[in-house]
């Protein structure tokens, strides 16, 4: 039998529906050594903002049981290395580009979006409004409903592109932040971005992570992004990429059946540098054995 | 890769020798290889260990390694027979001198194991080589015999229970004209290393150690910044070898 894993998240038409998450890919340079990218459903690349940033200090990522935190700090060379340099390279690989943005304020935003729609080079936009990990920004727009609301209707004014929202685990609806991104004109939804946690070193009796706090990511989340998407997906009738701890073509399929019309993969990146397409075949295998032709027909079946 | 050997060097630093199919051909001293603990369910992140020796003809591999924490202490327990999954080599290593006259190589404790690959190759060069190594004590002492054999070593230990007392500092002389320094340890000696030669015309490479995740450049996890600081190095792909002008150390 031959299955279709083509999906279409409104406009944006994706061969399959698996790419790597925002920053567990770089803007995929590195693993392009490791196979072709061409390979994937879209790349999510790295958060994307107005000027350069290092980031914060480190150690900023750590080990967890079954999971990570990292406590990065949105690092990245900023928006005029990303046009001049990481996207012309990406824009040959032959995969759709999907950037992912965020800001310190909602001019930030906007002219980040602006300019990269302008470009030309991305196929969609994902709006990070979830990074637990630096002070001012991120985070500061996704946990309120109203100011999510602001933020997304002022993006949509120049965003020529599907525009995703990617949400927050760290609220206490997640549903109300999905509405909220709806109404002010989002083409879909992406969840979740990481959970807050920390860990405390025995013998410095410290924080691992400089930065204290850091994201939590990888397998031990799962169960809770899977939740969240299928929450969010019985009140809101938008496209939703799902993600958090997807390791294998059997949890890819678990997210659809939740109400993921396409998945993200991130920490799982690390563990295995093939863990993309790897996650393709065998979601392929999954809907060969069980006689699924198309990845429509499971969507929201859990639901 | 098939485990060959597992063994304790010192009272918590082992040496790993694996054996089978790898890139050799693309190793230079001071790379490393990430190694899956397990099968990556408990321990989604490889830990990143340099390599130490590098055999091409017999095909083997050693990886010396400090047992620190869940993912080494699994390290630790490997038998002979069993198979072990390793990413690599990755990063970029010490560069070859880039002009004659002697080498001088200081390694402080688990920073040690890549230069020897390092002295290995210099030594087949017919480079002369000064090799210091630093350890706490006597018991933290491995590899002085193997390095023995490819130049001039001083061993210092911190309580000096073992050859030189004191830091890796206070045991090099003002009498030789290095040309080029290879070294890799704690930060606080590569920094005192940057510092006793300030003035010099000695050309320094370090080597760095970062808590890493990806270990192939991707998520930014384990930079440094450069040296006026305004933008970041990744250490696992940009590194773990800078030139110690190159970075803010």
């Amino acid at each position: 039998m031959s299955v279709d894993l083509r999906v279409n998240l409104g406009s944006l038409s994706l061969k399959n529906p698996v790419m790597p998450a925002s920053g567990c890919f770089g803007f995929g340079r590195e693993y392009s050594e490791y196979y072709s990218l061409s390979a994937l459903g879209a790349v999510v690349v790295k958060a994307t903002t107005l000027h350069p940033r290092l980031g914060n200090p480190t150690p900023r990522v750590s080990e967890v049981t079954s999971g990570m935190l990292n406590a990065i700090g949105l690092a990245n060379p900023g928006l005029e290395n990303v046009l001049s340099e990481e996207l012309p390279w990406l824009a040959r690989q032959d995969v759709p580009i999907i950037v992912n943005v965020a800001g310190d304020t909602m001019d930030d935003y906007c002219e980040v979006v602006d300019r990269i729609c302008q470009s030309g080079l991305a196929h969609a936009i994902e709006l990070n409004v979830s990074c637990p990990n630096v002070q001012l920004g991120g985070l500061a727009f996704g946990v309120e409903a109203a100011v999510l609301r602001n933020l997304v209707e002022a993006v949509r004014t120049v965003c020529t592109l599907p525009l995703f929202v990617k949400l927050s685990p760290n609220v206490t609806r997640i549903q109300d932040l999905a509405i909220a991104a709806a109404s002010g004109g989002a083409d879909g939804l992406s969840l979740i971005n990481t959970l807050i946690g920390m860990k405390i070193d025995l013998n410095t009796r410290r924080p691992v992570l400089a930065n204290r706090t850091g994201g939590l990511s990888g397998r031990a989340i799962k169960p809770v992004a899977v939740r969240m998407v299928h929450d969010v997906a019985k009140e809101v009738r938008l496209p939703i990429i799902g993600m958090g701890g997807i390791y294998t073509g059997h949890d890819a399929a678990e997210f659809v059946m939740a109400g993921a019309w396409a998945v993200e993969v991130g920490t799982a990146n690390f563990t295995d540098p093939y863990a993309c397409p790897r996650i393709i075949e065998e979601l392929r295998s999954f809907m060969e054995a069980e006689g699924i032709k198309n990845i429509e027909e499971i969507r929201g079946c859990a639901l | 890769m098939l485990v060959q050997g597992n063994r304790r060097l010192t009272s918590d630093i082992w040496v790993l020798d694996l054996v089978g199919e790898f890139p050799y051909d693309k190793v230079t001293p001071g790379q490393f290889v990430h190694v899956l603990i397990g099968d990556g369910t408990a321990h989604p992140l490889r830990r990143p260990i340099s390599i130490a020796s590098c055999d091409p003809v017999g095909k083997t591999l050693s990886l010396v390694y400090r047992v620190v924490g869940d993912g080494t202490k699994w390290m630790r327990e490997r038998r002979p027979g069993e198979t072990i999954d390793v990413l690599g080599p990755l990063g970029h290593g010490f560069p070859a001198p880039q002009r004659p006259g002697p080498v001088l190589i200081v390694g402080g404790g688990v920073g040690v194991p890549p230069l020897y690959q390092l002295a290995k190759v210099l030594h087949a060069q017919n480079v002369e080589l000064d090799i210091v190594l630093g350890f706490k004590d006597h018991g933290d002492v491995f590899w002085a015999d193997e390095f023995g054999k490819l130049g001039h070593v001083t061993i210092c230990t911190e309580d000096g229970s073992v050859g030189r007392p004191g830091f890796v500092t206070e045991a090099l002389g003002d009498d030789r004209d290095w040309a080029t320094l290879y070294s890799c340890g704690p930060r606080s000696m590569l920094k005192a290393l940057k510092t006793h030669f300030q003035g010099t015309d000695i050309q320094g490479y370090v080597s760095l150690e970062e808590r890493m995740a990806c270990g192939i450049g991707a998520c930014w996890g384990c930079t440094c910044e450069n040296a006026d600081q305004s933008e970041a190095r990744r250490i696992c792909k940009d590194g773990p070898v800078f030139s110690w002008e190159e970075i803010q150390l």
